[in-house]
């Protein structure tokens, strides 16, 4: 068997080697769960229900968000795995400001609107301020940033879990260890009304449609998101220094650049947009910061690490990725494994998509021969 | 005169091609002989590392065949892998030692015995084992090697006599040596002359590789000459005068430019201001050795001076400190009377110095990135945060189409580019982005005739119109005599010069390369 | 503070060292060869799984057979290291054999590695309970003996590694797989064994955790992330066997008493279960930051894609 370098990049190389991914992946996910139990045929139909149910539309906007802030880290070579931690950093601004700085009930005259603006800027700056530890480790100690973000992942959960049990411990919260729910005034939804429709195409599409609504706010975030990422790659020098850096930082040394404040910037910012997704996500759905985060999280800063890699970092790409894995997870928590909860089944399926996009990513530019 | 059991190693027909498209091995046919010293000669980009190299393994040909002298008959083998090389007796020994550096002389050693199995030792036997071998064949040649002694801490003469001692170990038959004795100082460089006289006396064949003419007339009993990937010829060391051999080896490329009709005729120039003045550097490689050895130079503005030299005396480690990219150990570098000497290349780049590199595609582009995107690095460094791509895609355009680059448009990947027209690419953006001087390595490296040309002119434009200095090594001689107005040579780590290149006969020169 | 040894500190002190040591032990070994190990974390929680689904099937089969039931958990943590020493020929020859991403490699055996971790104890969990009766027991023998066992194991991978023909083969493929080739090393297999005998010892100790150390396995336990731990004092320690006993040693301790300095400072226990994790994060900056980086370098081309102009494999 020999592996040769190609004379021509694989045509459509990008598309085959995530459908591939996608497809193995896919199948050997099956098979797995196949051997515990479950009937592959129903895993498919759950699968392909999935695609089109409603619960989907949440996901798949929270999804895109990450998917564009680790986009800009990744582009750069940067592999930022410490979304779950800027993720939920990024919301204690949220809580307190919510919660204690301009608490309702005393009698808090700055508008509602400010308070929010206040904790999304204050969350990504925080999340910012994380992720860029990390790059700076990386620059200046050139300590892999994969161990060091997923560690101070770990510390995340636990300086939240310490913070929900004591200086934010909820008072209203029925013997739950959690903080308490944000005021309703905070929170950014907008509820349309269960309605009754005879028609089931027009039903299925409000029901679609009620989801969006209650999820604006994210749809608002990854339209921005999107922009962002767009303007920056396309008219800024950071942009560019970004995408060389991802392939050639020597390039960018010889011209003079100065790589490790690039690297520090370029964690920074997308630790800022994953922290702006995470307050979001805090003012939009989840309300409140729970105790034990490191066992009721939904993973999604993993699961973006999934949509990025999928998108093969074309920003066209993203919300497409991120539908497939949302439809993937939701599929996942649907499908029950003897009561096994529906994260634990992501991770095999998450683990088998990666592993066939490893070991098939380098067909774009390799071929291989064998000889017999 | 040579009967066929004689014959320790015959190749064939031997083409390989690599990706990309450069034809390395062109048809090459050559047998090597039985208590021989042959001397392979040629330029960069010959063939010659290439040829070992499929000898050792390290390279798979496209076709031919190669065959080796088992048990006194001439059998054909495949040897895919060193390992297999060196069971045939073949040991390639290289410029830059393979040796791990933070292991031990022994444990470096064990790696090559055991895998031979050498004297039953397995794999899981003592390294220490073959440290008393290795203190006999030390004294047997009279290294001064201790067995335990971390590599990183040897000498290069150190590390250069560990490999020879690694063939002798295993009894090679046939030593391949790619430009083994080419850094070494000239004692430890007759002691192993003494050594090759010794093993040729035992009945091995030798392979020396090396671009000094002098060497190869004092060890050798043939010489073969190689360029573009053929082989020239191959003489009796005895039958011909180095005078001959060299115009062998240069011969083809003054017939070439005889015919070149770009001949630039230099102005005679009052004398301008210094641009650029190093003074005393000493400048140490990659791997620890001083490369740099206290070199002098003044570019003046307006001025091209051209350092001549074959690759591996010192050139590219001293253009690279002089536009910040490599800390001198001592001396000092100014531009515009500045001293820049440690302070980095973006302060140098800030200057308007623009540089093409020695290692184009590690440091003088992103080959994932289109044209444009490599273009608008240098072009890009005073803006501010917003990129002009309008201003951008003019000038990438204006290259491409100026340059001749062949590419589908500005947007192409370089990637998708063949190797000619990359380099086209790396070498514009550099000259046209340069508004006080250029400092380049090869600056036509893999271009065509006219391209080659045409980048030539561009340069002497910049230095007359624009006054930009120029400071450029090249490995191909006729243009540093073509463009220069003044030429340095390049030898050891030390230059030789100034030297008048319209009054300066050719001879002399090549004479102070080769030496 | 005065500290008591007592048989219970020493047990507690022996589980945490020998769990933390062989793990990353294994991983050092895997490393040491030029292969990144981003699995890690994946292919401990799937060793806890396996060996704890092997412990509970390996008791009932065998007292139903007659046989004494202490074997089980030793049967168990074999099959924890035959499952991993499987992966570690997997990884082997992928990441020798094509130019793919050490790290992509890693990260998505990590998931698997949770995954099916999952898949393979969560019955037996559910089936049973507590898992304690199906552990090692609960003597201060046993213990020692495992401390004592980890710690030959790793003078013997050190004697392996800096005495050996394989080991010096091992380490030039970390250093210089280019130049070890030329040398007449193939790679290849030398990696493999590598990566077959370091991750056999890394699942080893990961079987430990739950039937030595915690006496305890639920699903939930992929998310503690100790094999991170190992990760880091493999790291700070230059991936040297001998130099890994001392901060196994420190770094179990400090996990497994973090707990008792929580009842003695009054630490909240989310701040004592942080504290490995910022620990970590501390060592990984001094070890950067330092001349430690120097002296205990890893080798020189860990990670990086193996790949020829040309290669037949």
């Amino acid at each position: 068997m020999v592996v040769l370098r190609r004379k021509k990049e694989l045509r459509y190389g990008a598309l085959v080697v995530s459908g591939l991914s996608l497809l193995l992946g896919l199948l050997i996910y099956v098979a797995i769960i196949g051997f515990f139990g479950v009937n592959p045929l129903d895993a498919l139909a759950s699968i392909a229900r999935a695609f089109v149910t409603p619960t989907v539309v949440k996901d798949l906007l929270v999804l895109s968000m990450l998917g564009y802030a680790l986009l800009v880290a990744f582009k750069a070579s940067l592999w930022n795995i410490g979304g779950e931690g800027q993720f939920y950093i990024s919301m204690l601004p949220g809580i307190v400001s919510t919660l204690y700085l301009f608490n309702l009930e005393q009698g808090a005259v700055v508008p509602p609107f400010a308070v929010v603006l206040l904790s999304v800027i204050g969350g990504s700056l925080l999340a910012a301020a994380w992720a860029a530890l990390a790059g700076a480790i990386k620059a200046y100690l050139q300590i892999d940033e994969v161990p060091v973000t997923v560690i101070m992942n770990y510390v995340v959960y636990y300086l939240l879990n310490f913070l929900v049990w004591g200086p934010l411990k909820g008072k209203r919260t029925f013997g739950y260890l959690r903080t308490d729910e944000i005021p309703g005034v905070y929170r950014l939804n907008i509820r349309l009304p269960m309605l009754y429709i005879s028609d089931p195409a027009l039903s299925f599409l409000y029901s679609i449609a009620r989801q969006v609504a209650y999820y604006s706010s994210f749809l608002v975030g990854a339209f921005l998101a999107a922009v962002f990422v767009w303007w920056v790659f396309k008219f800024t020098k950071l942009g560019l220094y970004v995408r060389i850096m991802g392939s050639n930082p020597n390039y960018l040394r010889a011209t003079g650049v100065n790589t490790k404040v690039l690297a520090v910037a370029t964690m920074a910012l997308s630790g800022a947009m994953v922290g702006f997704a995470g307050s979001l996500y805090l003012l939009t759905e989840l309300g409140r910061l729970p105790y034990e985060l490191e066992r009721q999280t939904a993973g999604y800063g993993y699961l973006a690490v999934l949509v990025t890699w999928l998108s093969l970092l074309d920003y066209r790409l993203v919300p497409l990725s991120a539908y497939v894995v949302s439809a993937l997870r939701n599929a996942g928590t649907t499908m029950q494994v003897a009561g096994l909860g529906g994260v634990e089944q992501t991770l095999i399926l998450i683990g088998s998509v990666l592993l066939v996009y490893s070991l098939t990513r380098f067909l774009i530019e390799y071929e291989v021969k064998v000889e017999w | 005169m040579h009967s066929d059991d004689s014959v320790a190693v015959s190749v064939k027909g031997l083409r390989k091609v690599f990706p990309g498209g450069v034809t390395a091995l062109d048809d090459v046919s050559l047998d090597v002989y039985s208590g021989e010293i042959l001397a392979l000669l040629g330029e960069n980009g010959s063939g010659k590392s290439t040829l070992v190299k499929v000898l050792y393994g390290v390279y798979v040909p496209d076709s031919g065949e190669v065959r080796v002298n088992v048990g006194g008959r001439l059998t054909k083998v495949h040897i895919r892998e060193p390992i297999e090389a060196m069971r045939y007796g073949i040991v390639l020994v290289s410029q830059v030692p393979q040796l791990i550096d933070k292991l031990s002389v022994a444990e470096n050693l064990a790696l090559t015995l055991s895998s031979l199995k050498w004297k039953g030792s397995t794999p899981l036997s003592r390294v220490s084992r073959f440290s008393r071998v290795i203190e006999k064949e030390c004294e047997r040649l009279g290294f001064k090697i201790d067995p335990n002694e971390k590599v990183y801490n040897l000498t290069y003469t150190q590390k250069q006599q560990v490999e020879l001692l690694r063939s002798l170990v295993i009894d090679a038959r046939v030593l391949l040596l790619d430009e083994v004795l080419t850094y070494l100082p000239t004692r430890e460089k007759r002691k192993f002359y003494d050594i090759l006289l010794k093993l040729r006396g035992e009945g091995r064949s030798i392979v020396l590789i090396t671009h000094k003419l002098p060497e190869a007339f004092e060890v050798s009993d043939r010489i073969a000459v190689m360029r573009n990937g053929k082989i020239l010829g191959v003489v009796n060391t005895k039958d011909v005068t180095l005078r001959e051999v060299r115009s062998m080896m240069f011969g083809a490329a003054a017939q070439l430019l005889a015919n070149d009709k770009t001949l630039l005729r230099k102005a005679v120039k009052a004398p301008k201001g210094e641009e650029i003045v190093v003074e005393g550097l000493h400048v140490k490689d990659d791997y620890g050795r001083d490369v740099v050895n206290g070199v002098n130079l003044v570019v003046r503005r307006g001025e091209i001076v051209g350092i001549a030299g074959v690759a591996g005396n010192g050139q590219r480690e001293l253009l690279e400190a002089v536009v910040g990219l490599r800390r001198p150990e001592r001396g000092t570098v100014r531009i515009a009377g500045l001293d820049i000497t440690k302070k980095g290349a973006k302060l140098v780049r800030s200057l308007g110095v623009s540089f093409i590199p020695d290692r184009p595609l590690e440091y003088g582009c992103s080959i994932d990135h289109s044209v444009l995107d490599n273009v608008a690095v240098p072009f890009s460094l005073a803006n501010g945060m917003l990129l002009k791509w309008d201003r951008l895609r003019e000038v990438a355009e204006k290259i491409v189409s100026e340059y001749q680059v062949v590419a589908p448009g500005v947007e192409a990947s370089l990637k998708s580019l063949s190797g000619g027209n990359i380099m086209k690419v790396v070498v514009s953006k550099e000259i046209e982005s340069a508004s006080r001087a250029i400092v380049a390595y090869n600056p036509t490296r893999a271009l065509d005739e006219v391209a080659a040309a045409f980048v030539r002119q561009r340069i002497r434009v910049k230095a007359e119109k624009d006054e930009v200095a120029v400071l450029m090594a090249s490995e191909d001689l006729d243009e540093v005599l073509l463009m220069s107005d003044a030429v340095y040579v390049a030898n050891s780590g030390r230059l030789y010069g100034p030297l008048d290149p319209e009054s300066t006969p050719r001879e002399e020169v090549e004479k102070l390369m080769v030496m | 503070m005065v500290v008591q040894v007592t048989p219970d500190f020493l047990m507690r002190l022996s589980a945490a060292f020998s769990t933390l040591y062989l793990v990353a032990l294994g991983h050092s070994l895997f490393e040491k060869s030029g292969m990144l190990n981003l699995a890690i974390d994946g292919l401990f929680f799937l060793s806890t799984g396996i060996s704890v689904f092997t412990a509970v099937t390996a008791h009932h089969a065998l007292v139903g057979v007659g046989v004494p039931t202490a074997l089980a958990p030793l049967l168990a943590t074999l099959l924890a290291g035959f499952a991993s020493m499987l992966i570690g020929l997997l990884m082997a020859w992928v990441l020798t054999n094509l130019p793919v991403s050490h790290a992509a490699v890693g990260f998505s055996l990590m998931f698997l590695g949770y995954g099916l971790g999952i898949l393979a104890g969560y019955r037996v969990r559910l089936e049973v309970g507590n898992i304690r009766p199906y552990a090692y027991p609960y003597e201060l023998s046993t213990y020692l003996t495992a401390a004592t066992t980890a710690v030959a194991a790793g003078l013997t991978i050190h004697y392996l590694l800096y005495k050996t023909n394989f080991g010096a083969a091992i380490r030039s493929c970390g250093e210089n797989p280019h130049a070890a080739s030329s040398l007449g090393v193939r790679v290849a297999r030398v990696r493999m064994a590598a990566a077959a005998l370091g991750l056999f010892i890394l699942g080893c100790g990961a079987s430990l955790f739950p039937l030595l150390w915690q006496r305890y396995w639920d699903v939930k336990t992929y998310i503690l992330g100790y094999g991170w731990f190992a990760f880091t004092i493999a790291l700070a320690s230059g991936r040297h066997p001998l130099l890994l006993i001392l901060f196994a040693a420190i770094f179990g301790g400090l996990i497994e008493f973090a707990t008792s300095l929580q009842a003695l400072y009054g630490l909240q226990v989310d701040l004592a279960k942080m504290i490995p994790f910022v620990v970590s994060l501390a060592l990984m900056v001094v070890y950067g930051a330092t001349r430690l980086r120097k002296i205990l370098e890893p080798p020189s081309s860990l990670g990086k894609t193996y790949y020829r102009e040309e290669r037949s494999v």
